[in-house]
């Protein structure tokens, strides 16, 4: 699974180098805007760094859908590769995209903290919060194509466990906009990404069809 | 992954296999393919065919029966019997902006058994561009590198899906021409769906004929060959029953008639006085058509 879930990221490194290059691009042209237009506050430290985080969260629907056309699993059940090891590579392969956005995020404010000078205290948690939204974000790819999946194969009560945890996450997160700032906040949401996680990988390996 | 099961046991065996999509129902399949035969299963788009073999691959999971591989229960959970099984369908899962030499170098860390030496010969062989990558890659050799993919880890079973379907004819006969020289080894039992009715002649040992998702007929390529004749002959009478007749076309006394069992019908004829009676062989092609268009009757009357 590790090779497997290795092979993706060296796949679509392209994409997520140049995601990061445009991140950067906007995040530097937002700091610089701040500074040299009269009467501005300043960028957050945090806006800076979320931008890349972004990045890594669209790359991940990229490869979701890039993996989903390219009918990836034909190739990997060529080899000893399970559906449970299958299922392992669809929900990690977005965790380590939006990681490597938050890490490069995290690495961006730290470089403007260098030259403008300290950030507020509250910058690096903000920006961990936003790395959690964006990475429950990008585990509803994964959930809604396997709920999809388990309809299309008529694994109804499937389809419908699948369906109402995706719509259950969705509207959480929605709600989980107001306490944002709050540990509960953070907490729902790490929940949520656990729970559209383990039901993803659950309903893909009991698809009946591995063609698509 | 297993070590290889033994020789004798059948290199693919179909029990009561059972796949139903709304609208479509494949089988109940029973079909048992030896090793070192090609068999072709023929049939038009939508028999089933692809479906039987993602079955057979364990990319589908079959509604009621099952798949052996060499005695290997077949299922996508199980890996046994994929050392022993090669396949080369439409969408073959690669890494469509990397070479083909790229996607064929992570086969070989992904499949236990690849031979480089053996992949890079074959595509030498067949002059496979390495360094370009699949998606700029002609249809043709997009087929030519999932061959490659399907026999570098030495599978004894190859399950080929339409491997010549949409490819202009030279490419076709290239394609062909490899697949006939990895066959004539014997070494390999190959199962071959296409609709290319051209492509029996060339390929197949025995043909199993689909429609509708049912077994229409199994059959060996030469004695289809030999029971199958076009007759034409003269006859006064207006009503005439004739053994094996599944075709018959009459103007006036001139009657032209397509049988599935020549000798049968010939037997009958000289019963009858017919006069000026010729008859023509037919090719495979000419008779798969005769046995998809005919379908069922002809299952029924073989038995």
């Amino acid at each position: 699974m590790w090779h497997a879930l290795k092979a993706e990221l060296i796949y679509f490194r392209p994409w997520l180098l140049g995601g990061l290059g445009i991140a950067a691009f906007v995040s530097t042209l937002l700091t610089v805007l701040a500074r040299v237009v009269d009467g501005a506050d300043g960028v957050p430290g945090f806006l800076a760094g979320m931008f890349p985080i972004i990045a890594g969260m669209v790359v991940a629907f990229i490869a979701q859908s890039y993996r989903s056309e390219e009918h990836r699993a034909r190739l990997l059940m060529a080899g000893p590769m399970v559906p449970r090891q299958l299922a392992g590579v669809m929900v990690l392969l977005p965790i380590c995209l939006v990681g490597l956005g938050a890490l490069a995020g995290g690495l961006f404010v730290g470089a403007i903290a260098l030259l403008t000078g300290p950030l507020e205290a509250a910058t690096l948690p903000t920006l961990g919060v936003f790395a959690v939204q964006f990475l429950a974000y990008a585990q509803m790819g994964p959930l809604a194509q396997e709920a999809t999946a388990a309809r299309n194969q008529r694994r109804s009560r499937a389809a419908v466990a699948g369906w109402t945890v995706f719509v259950g996450a969705v509207m959480f997160l929605v709600a989980s906009q107001f306490i944002l700032g709050s540990a509960y906040g953070v907490l729902g949401q790490l929940m949520t990404v656990v729970a559209a996680m383990v039901v993803s990988a659950v309903l893909y390996q009991g698809r009946t069809d591995f063609t698509r | 992954m297993s070590d290889r099961r033994p020789e004798a046991t059948a290199a693919a065996r179909l029990s009561g296999l059972v796949k139903r999509f709304p609208g479509f129902k494949l089988g109940p399949l029973d079909l048992t393919l030896e090793p070192g035969t090609v068999l072709a299963l023929v049939g038009p788009n939508g028999a089933g065919k692809t479906t039987t073999l993602n079955c057979m691959a364990g990319l589908m999971v079959p509604d009621e029966g099952g798949t052996e591989v060499y005695g290997a229960h077949v299922h996508p959970a199980r890996t046994e019997y994929r050392r022993d099984v090669g396949y080369v369908g439409e969408e073959n899962g690669f890494f469509q902006r990397w070479t083909a030499g790229r996607n064929l170098e992570y086969m070989a860390q992904l499949l236990p058994g690849w031979s480089r030496d053996r992949a890079n010969r074959l595509a030498d062989r067949i002059a496979l561009p390495l360094g370009t990558p699949v998606n700029k890659l002609s249809r043709g050799n997009r087929t030519k590198l999932a061959i490659v993919a399907a026999l570098g880890h030495g599978p004894r079973l190859l399950l080929l899906d339409e491997p010549t379907a949409g490819l202009d004819p030279v490419v076709r006969a290239e394609v062909l021409d490899v697949l006939w020289e990895i066959t004539e080894d014997g070494e390999h039992a190959v199962l071959y769906s296409t609709h290319v009715l051209s492509d029996i002649n060339r390929l197949a040992d025995e043909l199993v004929f689909l429609r509708d998702g049912r077994l229409v007929l199994r059959t060996g390529r030469d004695e289809l060959s030999e029971s199958w004749r076009r007759i034409s002959f003269r006859l006064q009478d207006e009503e005439v029953e004739l053994a094996g007749v599944v075709e018959h076309r009459r103007v006036r006394a001139e009657h032209q008639v397509i049988s599935r069992d020549a000798e049968a019908t010939l037997e009958r004829l000289t019963e009858l006085g017919a006069e000026a009676v010729e008859v023509a062989r037919m090719t495979v092609d000419e008779i798969a058509v005769q046995i998809l268009k005919e379908g069922h009757n002809v299952a029924r009357a073989e038995g």
